[in-house]
């Protein structure tokens, strides 16, 4: 295929949204013909609009990636990213993205939680993910604002043989019944059934108290 | 199970649904190409009263089981994703023959009002040649499980 065209990979390949809790990253890859020199521009659109626009600070850049998460953030919209490879004397080479949806798309990461050893007991305490998304009034969502059937999963590694688990949409926990100044590895998770989304774990190791009484 | 406003219907997991339409997304998704063009707007979506919702679901799923799906399988078989494609019509027919939207007097302001916004994606859909309104109703599935996804419950 002619170069510059659709079909040609040589300058560009693998363009690509890259989202985690609604943080949502274009990346692509220079092709195998493309020159060290090689710059690219972004252009992205809103799924059944027609205009493309220009991504300030994505143009006529070296590097391959490019920040779009204040231009995707319409949870109820669809997007497309166009990038443009050019090199100095040559044809330029677009390609554009998959149809990108940051609901279906984004994955979750592992909790914030501040995990608080007692004598017989942990506690477990699950900070609030904010995410990039404004509100009408302009708070940033949490994740669970915009996910409603998001929950937790917590699981406390007591011996080789025996866990303990809690799990809920509440924010704090606190595993009981714990042996004095023992150590215990807890995990949390962050689950969204709808679109059966699943963070890596949080893990934190954890030391119960001495008991001087 | 779903709740529609007053109606409701089980049996069905919307994840069943997710996992049909995602073994299908790429392929489909890709075959359009009219960017400029979304079939299912957000003003079709836009503030749907739980009154409403079943009549519009029921409106929806009628025309995609009866229309898209009936004349796209030429297609499906092209791409060879029959199973998938059963998967997600066998489910959408059991949501859509248990929805029994009322249809006494009191509800015709809510059936206008949901059939208002029918037309609003059937007459996007009548604008583009066949192949290409199939194509693009039948990618944009993802944008109906996404709204039908908050009348879902666990």
């Amino acid at each position: 295929a002619a170069p510059g065209t659709e079909d040609s990979p040589a300058l560009l390949q693998y363009v690509k949204f890259q989202s985690s809790n609604f943080e949502n990253i274009l990346t692509w890859e220079s092709g195998p013909e493309s020159p060290p020199d090689t710059t690219y521009s972004v252009e992205y659109k809103t799924y059944g609009e027609s205009v493309w626009l220009a991504k300030k600070g994505c143009q006529g850049i070296t590097r391959k990636s490019c920040n779009l998460t204040m231009e995707t953030g319409n949870l109820t919209e669809l997007y497309y990213a166009k990038v443009t490879a050019v090199r100095p004397g040559g044809q330029p080479f677009p390609k554009i993205s998959e149809r990108f949806s940051s609901l279906q798309h984004t994955t979750i990461k592992p909790p914030d939680v501040t995990c608080v050893p007692k004598v017989r007991s942990i506690q477990m305490i699950i900070h609030p993910t904010p995410t990039p998304i404004l509100a009408g009034d302009g708070h940033r969502f949490t994740l669970e604002e915009i996910f409603q059937d998001l929950f937790y999963r917590l699981e406390l590694r007591v011996n080789h043989t025996y866990q303990m688990h809690l799990g809920g949409q509440q924010r704090e926990y606190e595993f009981l019944g714990l042996t004095p100044e023992t150590e215990f590895l807890g995990t949390i998770m962050i689950l969204v059934p709808t679109w059966s989304k699943e963070s890596a774990p949080y893990v934190c190791r954890v030391k119960t108290l001495p008991d001087w009484t | 199970e779903f709740h529609f406003g007053p109606c409701h219907v089980e049996g069905v997991a919307l994840l069943e649904l997710w996992k049909a339409f995602g073994a299908m997304k790429d392929i489909v998704v890709t075959q359009d190409k009219i960017m400029s063009v979304r079939l299912l707007k957000q003003e079709v979506f836009q503030n749907v009263s739980d009154a409403e919702s079943c009549y519009l679901a029921h409106e929806l799923l009628k025309f995609y089981l009866h229309t898209v799906f009936k004349d796209y399988y030429h297609k499906v078989v092209e791409f060879k994703i029959m199973k998938s494609f059963s998967t997600l019509a066998n489910n959408l027919f059991v949501i859509m023959s248990k929805l029994q939207p009322r249809q006494e007097n009191e509800t015709v302001s809510i059936r206008e009002s949901a059939h208002r916004r029918f037309l609003l994606f059937w007459s996007a859909f009548k604008q583009l040649n066949t192949e290409a309104a199939l194509t693009k109703a039948f990618g944009e599935v993802d944008i109906l499980l996404t709204w039908m996804g908050k009348f879902y419950r666990h």
